[in-house]
């Protein structure tokens, strides 16, 4: 019961007119930002973080949460209509969200997309609320040596990732660890592969990549294919109010789809280090293993966008978790809290909810209040979003590439990142064009550099040693579950389509 | 604690006329009577908002405003990217300017030794050290080691793993002069942060780690983790009771090193204003505040004396590094 007094406690504060108003204002920023290709929740904490200078801190958290969890919201209306991820978290929701407005279904997809986001939020901070001191123990036993079977397990989904042509999707896959590859090498000091340009020492960002991967890819084929000259200069069909609410076949089919992504991106969530995009990949894998039509994933499958659009959401409200009781930030955007924390004088660790109750429960109670005020937001925004598909392509696609280009400069004012933007664009072209798999270079670059460190520190902690995965129990129970999925997985999958054949029949 | 916060904001307003009037009497206002500053400022901070170097120059720029130091505008601009390369890169093309300030932090050393800067730390004109970031040698308050000496007697029959943060990184270079003083040998396992340090300690991973005060101490307050012994020449109220890797005889003479740079070649009337200044800022309370909440160590050398310390810090930086072969 001392749970629910607390989030009265909480729920007072965060109804204080002023904090309510930063909360709505966070929430409007972040939806905002998140529709930017580039600019992502990490960006827009940074953004407005000087702001909160001196301001009272419970509100500062309030908006700048906010703008973390509305950016997942944002981040798949581009990824939905344009095919450009707008954040990291929403690489997932462009495999079937974009083939879903294709088929002119854009306005149900959207709504959908809505509706899982808040579900996944939703459902991310109830467990907070129930269970933050479990899953912090949880969190505590994560070392380089689970980080790193982590990342295996990631890189599993890399074999849904791959598509049809498994030639083409391998080497997909090693372009994006070869990008990995670059920058300062974190065991040796020494840089790889930067070729004397300071700005690549940090390494290849992977946000640019998939922008111009997904994104401008997807704009030179379309004009490659000519489609900017059929039906009217149109981007899409797309029929207006007949065709924008979801049918309730929709809400039926995904209505486990929902509660799978939002518990798997919740927990994968809660791993410090594993984040909203690696949780939206394994929960759009597991729900096409589950799937009873796993060939229709990639093709507009409203399962497929669902489920990594539920996970998403609840991973950035597992990453709290981490972040509330241990002080330890589970992505970017949580590091950049982190360091707001400090900034208004608060002492994360263990001990920061019970000093400061007022702002940890005035935080999780806006975020129930956050998630509703977004869901609002989102459904009177969709209509204007969806105009969009109304502009002719020759107006759209020059301003796609000009806002992508501002998007992405404007993170980190690097002309690097753009170039490398525009690079990626050529080379989504010639990718889409040849059957290559441009979310599996993305998946491989994010990967690819989190197995390499965390095997070089796990190998140096054992002093070479590969039996230190089977001496501590939280690597040995990852390995379990990780063999339990690859050998359940397909058995539900043979199972599914030996119970429809016979209906079939 | 809203409550809290602003009966903390009111007292400030109350230092700050207290303060003021201080200054009326004294009258020497450091800019009265001169040309400069008579245009915008921009103050680089070569790393992201939030961060250390951020959260300085922001403050910084707070008490020049609330005593009126500083006329004209101030700009804070974030350029980030490479280890600070982008930022102090940003600040090397302004040479000459009289209004193009940045901040200090153990990069300044380490990056141009790492890739293929245009700039090195003896191009920038030093105006004043702060303060020092000290890191202390820190094991999990389950751990079997109460105390440093029991730490360094096991570690010499056998080597402890020790997180950092990075490898050419001031954290790397105090545990491996600590250590070499001490007379053990370590495996050093390096982390892109702190927080990912903090949670291979947590799993047990890693022995011990090494991290700032600010950084440590809310784990150290549970009892989570317990500093054995800290870098730095003074150890901060909260750690007390910690003894000083000087006190055990081990002094390893390195700290992230906080102080303000201006760019090459700097007109020499401005060099004079902001060394006046930054001898007026230290005083204040809001300065006092700024050093106590974020535990750093207070550390002030103006001018020459700020150049000499550069010199020599970035000599020793790249000795040590050097001599282990991490870079060329």
């Amino acid at each position: 019961m001392e749970i629910f007094s607390d989030l009265m406690m909480g729920m007072s504060v965060a109804l204080h007119p002023a904090n309510l108003l930063y909360l709505l204002v966070g929430a409007f920023v972040g939806m905002t930002i998140g529709v930017i290709p580039g600019f992502g929740p990490a960006a827009g904490i940074a953004l407005l973080l000087p702001v909160t200078f001196g301001m009272d801190p419970v509100g500062a958290v309030m908006m700048l949460s906010a703008i973390y969890y509305g950016a997942m919201y944002g981040g798949s209306i581009t990824a939905i209509l344009i095919n450009t991820p707008g954040d990291a978290g929403s690489v997932a929701s462009t495999l079937d969200g974009f083939p879903l407005a294709q088929q002119g279904r854009a306005g149900p997809a959207l709504v959908m997309q809505a509706v899982a986001s808040f579900t996944g939020g939703t459902v991310g901070v109830i467990l907070i609320t129930l269970l933050a001191p479990l899953f912090s123990q949880v969190a505590r036993n994560f070392g380089p040596p689970e980080y790193f079977l982590l990342a295996i397990m990631g890189m599993l989904t890399l074999i849904v990732m791959i598509g049809g042509n498994w030639r083409l999707g391998v080497i997909s896959a090693l372009i994006g660890f070869a990008l990995g590859t670059v920058g300062v090498d974190l065991e040796s000091g020494r840089s790889r592969y930067t070729f004397g340009s300071a700005e690549l020492i940090g390494g290849i960002n992977f946000i640019p990549v998939a922008i111009g991967l997904f994104g401008l890819g997807e704009l030179f084929f379309a004009f490659y294919s000519g489609s900017h000259k059929k039906r009217d200069g149109e981007m899409l069909t797309y029929d207006g109010k007949s065709n924008f609410w979801p049918n309730a076949r929709d809400f039926i089919e995904t209505r486990f789809t929902l509660v799978r992504g939002s518990i798997i991106g919740f927990v994968v969530g809660v791993i410090p280090g594993a984040g909203a995009a690696i949780a939206a990949l394994i929960a759009y894998s597991v729900e096409r293993s589950v799937s009873p039509r796993p060939e229709n994933f990639g093709k507009g499958e409203m399962a497929g966008l669902v489920a990594p659009e539920a996970a998403n959401n609840a991973a950035s409200s597992g990453a709290m978790i981490p972040l509330l009781t241990l002080g330890i930030p589970g992505s970017a955007s949580t590091a950049i809290l982190l360091a707001a924390f400090l900034m208004w004088g608060l002492r994360p660790g263990p001990l920061l909810m019970e000093q400061n109750p007022e702002f940890a429960w005035g935080l999780i109670a806006s975020m129930y209040l956050g998630n509703m005020a977004l869901l609002l937001i989102s459904i009177f925004a969709i209509p204007v979003f969806v105009l969009i598909l109304k502009v002719p392509y020759r107006i759209l696609a020059p301003l796609v590439v000009v806002v992508c280009t501002l998007g992405t400069f404007s993170v980190n004012s690097s002309y690097m990142e753009m170039y490398i933007m525009l690079g990626a664009g050529v080379i989504g072209f010639f990718m889409r064009l040849y059957g290559f798999s441009p979310a599996a270079v993305v998946l491989a670059l994010v990967l690819g550099p989190l197995a390499e460190e965390s095997l070089r520190q796990t190998l140096t902690i054992s002093r070479g040693s590969f039996g230190i995965f089977i001496t501590r129990p939280a690597s040995l129970s990852i390995i379990v579950v990780t063999i339990a999925l690859l050998v359940l997985l397909p058995l539900i999958q043979l199972y599914g389509q030996r119970v429809r054949k016979p209906k079939a029949s | 604690m809203n409550e809290l916060w602003k009966s903390a904001k009111a007292q400030g307003r109350l230092a700050t006329i207290a303060a003021t009037a201080l200054l009326g009497l004294a009258a020497v206002s450091p800019a009265a009577a001169q040309d400069y500053p008579s245009e915008s400022l921009d103050m680089t901070v070569a790393f992201a908002p939030g961060g250390g170097n951020d959260v300085m120059s922001r403050g910084i720029a707070e008490i020049l405003q609330k005593y009126d130091l500083y006329p004209e505008n101030i700009e804070i601009n974030n350029r980030v990217g490479g280890s600070g390369a982008v930022g102090w890169g940003y600040l090397y093309t302004q040479t000459g300017s009289a209004y193009d300030i940045s901040t200090t932090s153990g990069s300044l050393f380490t990056t141009p030794l790492q890739a293929d800067t245009p700039w090195t730390v003896d191009d920038f004109t030093p105006i004043a050290l702060l303060a020092a970031d000290d890191l202390a040698l820190t094991v999990l308050g389950s751990s079997r080691w109460n105390t440093v000496e029991e730490f360094i007697a096991e570690a010499k029959e056998k080597p402890p793993v020790i997180a950092g943060t990075g490898t050419v990184n001031v954290d790397f270079i105090v545990i491996a002069l600590f250590a070499e003083k001490a007379g053990f040998e370590f495996e050093y396992v390096p982390f892109n942060s702190y927080p990912d340090s903090q949670t291979a300690l947590l799993s047990g991973a890693v022995d011990a780690l090494l991290g700032n005060p600010g950084e440590i101490i809310g784990m150290v307050d549970s009892k989570d983790m317990r500093a054995l012994a800290y870098s730095g020449p003074v150890v901060p109220p909260e750690m007390e009771g910690v003894p000083t890797m000087a006190d055990l005889g081990f002094d390893p003479g390195i700290s992230m090193p906080r102080g303000l740079i201006m760019a090459p070649d700097a007109p020499q009337e401005a060099v004079d204003w902001w060394i006046k200044t930054m001898q007026f800022i230290v005083t204040t309370p809001e300065w006092k505040e700024y050093i106590s909440t974020n535990l750093l160590t207070e550390y002030t050398l103006f001018g020459d004396d700020f150049a000499t310390f550069l010199e020599k810090k970035n000599v020793s930086f790249a000795e040590t590094l050097r001599s282990r072969g991490f870079v060329k």
